[in-house]
């Protein structure tokens, strides 16, 4: 995502999201790879069940999917039913684009509202998901990712508009 | 409230990313009630509750590094040198290869991008003319959807799971179910390749031994990877998750310290785009564990099968009526969206009637496979169109005798249930 015609701290910023999100997303499939060879390893070898990495498994694809998901937002690579795309002029459909990213902005930022809400709703009871680690830590990639999938969004918004008005090439 | 349909289903139109439509329509059903609107991210997290679910990205990561490897080339060389000497030989070659290659990246039109490029100057040097090759390799990046460890295969058992139907969805049951259907559609397609061809001066290679030695040399590391997933699951040794992971490990090792055909450098990369395709799937797929949830409190499908029993009578009407729907519905929806927005509706229903859930899924599967080559939305016309620089109509008319086909194979495995049930009663 081109960064280079917003303000420098911005581009800044997104930049750091970016790294991070990318970090996050591969070093926790690394972990989940490893963890999950490991686990079998174990099992057959040692007879070895360790219940706590299976908690953290599950929880590693829950948040792996959700940064994927971000990622997929980056690249708009999200599925939808792209038809008009084909029958519409350029920037009549960068109209329409604009109209569905600030649709799916809305939707996001309300899921992430609701995250927020949920989070304090666990924190509130204090349950263990794995060894120390409170559930709602691990819920935290919620309101987390639905936030970074609107930023994300906000972003193609600014695209589609500077298009719509004919003052950023269509691609 | 069909004004509000009427607007989502403008809103998919439109191009709206799908999971945010179905979060939409899900936040508002909600309201309605005395529901707390967290129960929709609540559903989500439940993502985090299925085992079974960490398959799916691990399979995926595997799917891409083959991808991305030398390993498509040789499983070519392989299957050629056992197939080539065949009438109509290179064009099952395409088959098999694309087959087991769809099978590992669940048809999500890598097989057409990365096999497309080896397959169709290998068919027109080989003297086949040149709309059946277009034919050929579109049809190809879906077929395999019915082997394991597909995707769709996996999703489907982790949907049908959720709706207490009373019968167990093994995914192990699924992946066995599979493999005739599957072998039928191949064989049926290759049949045709060698029908269509026919007196065609194509020349045939000679079955040589030091070749097929050589090539099955070449491939030595990849070979056994079926072996390990399917023998691993159903000698009871793996979970399907643990298979995943192992095959996970097993290709990694394999092609970036082997082979060294991926550099480590090129590693972050690999992963990042394979987890894109997963973050998209699943998020569709945590939405619609909300919207489930709501379907089910509001037993639409109980009244759905209701309003259905009083018009079609019997089985056999309702799996005709089926066919017809799932068609349509394949040419409107993806393969993942259709199976995590449609199943629940439709297995309940489905049930009622006395079809077996495990049937169901092949059939389903099986009728999605023609909808990726109906326009207006078959990704696999415009990933082809894209890919060898032809206009849609002219690769949709390409294919049209090899969707007959399919359609063929279609009827015989909704017709025949042994043809999925056949190997799961032993």
């Amino acid at each position: 995502m081109p960064t280079h015609q917003l303000p420098a701290p911005i581009a800044r910023f997104i930049r750091i999201v970016t790294w991070v999100e990318n970090g996050l997303l591969i070093g926790l499939l690394a972990l989940m790879v490893g963890l999950a060879g490991t686990q079998i390893l174990f099992r057959n070898l040692l007879d070895l069940s360790l219940l706590e990495a299976d908690q953290l498994l599950r929880m590693l694809v829950l948040w792996v999917a959700l940064l994927g998901a971000v990622a997929a937002s980056r690249d708009r690579k999200h599925i939808s039913v792209d038809v008009l795309s084909r029958f519409l002029p350029a920037r009549l459909h960068a109209g329409v684009r604009a109209f569905t990213d600030l649709f799916t902005i809305g939707v996001c930022l309300l899921l992430a509202w609701q995250s927020v809400h949920f989070v304090q709703d666990e924190r509130a009871m204090a349950e263990k998901a794995f060894g120390a680690v409170p559930v709602w830590v691990t819920e935290l990639i919620l309101p987390i990712a639905f936030a970074l999938i609107a930023l994300r969004y906000a972003l193609h918004l600014r695209h589609s508009l500077l298009q719509c008005c004919g003052r950023e090439e269509c691609r | 409230m069909i004004l509000t349909g009427l607007a989502f289903v403008a809103l998919v139109l439109l191009g709206t990313p799908l999971f945010a439509v179905i979060a939409a329509s899900v936040l508002l059903a909600f309201s309605h009630t005395d529901t707390r609107l967290t129960v929709v991210v609540s559903e989500v997290y439940r993502l985090s509750e299925m085992p079974v679910l960490l398959a799916i990205p691990l399979f995926t990561f595997a799917g891409y590094v083959l991808a991305e490897s030398q390993a498509p080339r040789r499983l070519v060389r392989l299957t050629n040198a056992f197939l080539g000497w065949m009438p109509g030989g290179l064009a099952a070659v395409v088959l098999v290869v694309c087959a087991l290659f769809t099978a590992f990246t669940g048809a999500s039109g890598v097989t057409i991008v990365a096999l497309g490029a080896l397959l169709f100057p290998a068919l027109t040097q080989a003297g086949y003319p040149e709309r059946f090759n277009l034919g050929l390799i579109t049809t190809s990046g879906s077929i395999g959807l019915l082997f394991a460890p597909s995707l769709p295969l996996i999703l489907y058992s982790v949907v049908a799971q959720q709706l207490n139907i009373g019968q167990p969805v093994a995914i192990g049951d699924l992946f066995l179910a599979g493999i005739l259907p599957g072998t039928l559609i191949v064989l049926l397609l290759a049949l045709y390749g060698a029908w269509q061809n026919r007196g065609q001066a194509i020349p045939t290679t000679r079955f040589s031994v030091r070749e097929a030695l050589g090539a099955a040399r070449e491939a030595a590391w990849e070979v056994p990877l079926p072996l390990i997933i399917l023998g691993g699951i159903y000698s009871g040794y793996f979970a399907v998750s643990e298979a995943a992971a192992v095959t996970a490990l097993y290709v990694l090792v394999v092609e970036v310290f082997i082979h060294r055909e991926i550099r480590l450098p090129e590693l972050p990369r690999v992963m990042r785009e394979s987890m894109v395709l997963v973050g998209a799937i699943l998020i569709v797929l945590g939405m619609s564990l909300a919207s489930t949830n709501y379907l089910l409190d509001a037993e639409v499908p109980t009244r759905l099968f209701a309003f259905i029993r009083e018009h079609v009578h019997g089985a056999l009407g309702f799996l005709l009526l089926l066919n017809l729907f799932l068609l349509v519905l394949g040419m409107m929806l993806d393969i993942f969206s259709a199976l995590v927005i449609m199943v629940p509706l439709i297995l309940p229903i489905a049930v009622g009637y006395g079809v077996h859930p495990i049937h169901l899924g092949i059939v389903f599967l099986a009728n999605m496979e023609i909808g990726y080559l109906m326009p207006p939305i078959g990704m696999n016309l415009f990933i082809a169109s894209y890919r060898f620089n032809k206009p849609v109509l002219t690769i949709f008319r390409a294919v049209l005798p090899f969707v007959a086909i399919l359609v063929l194979a279609v009827l015989l495995i909704t017709y025949v249930p042994w043809l999925s049930l056949g190997l799961l009663r032993h």
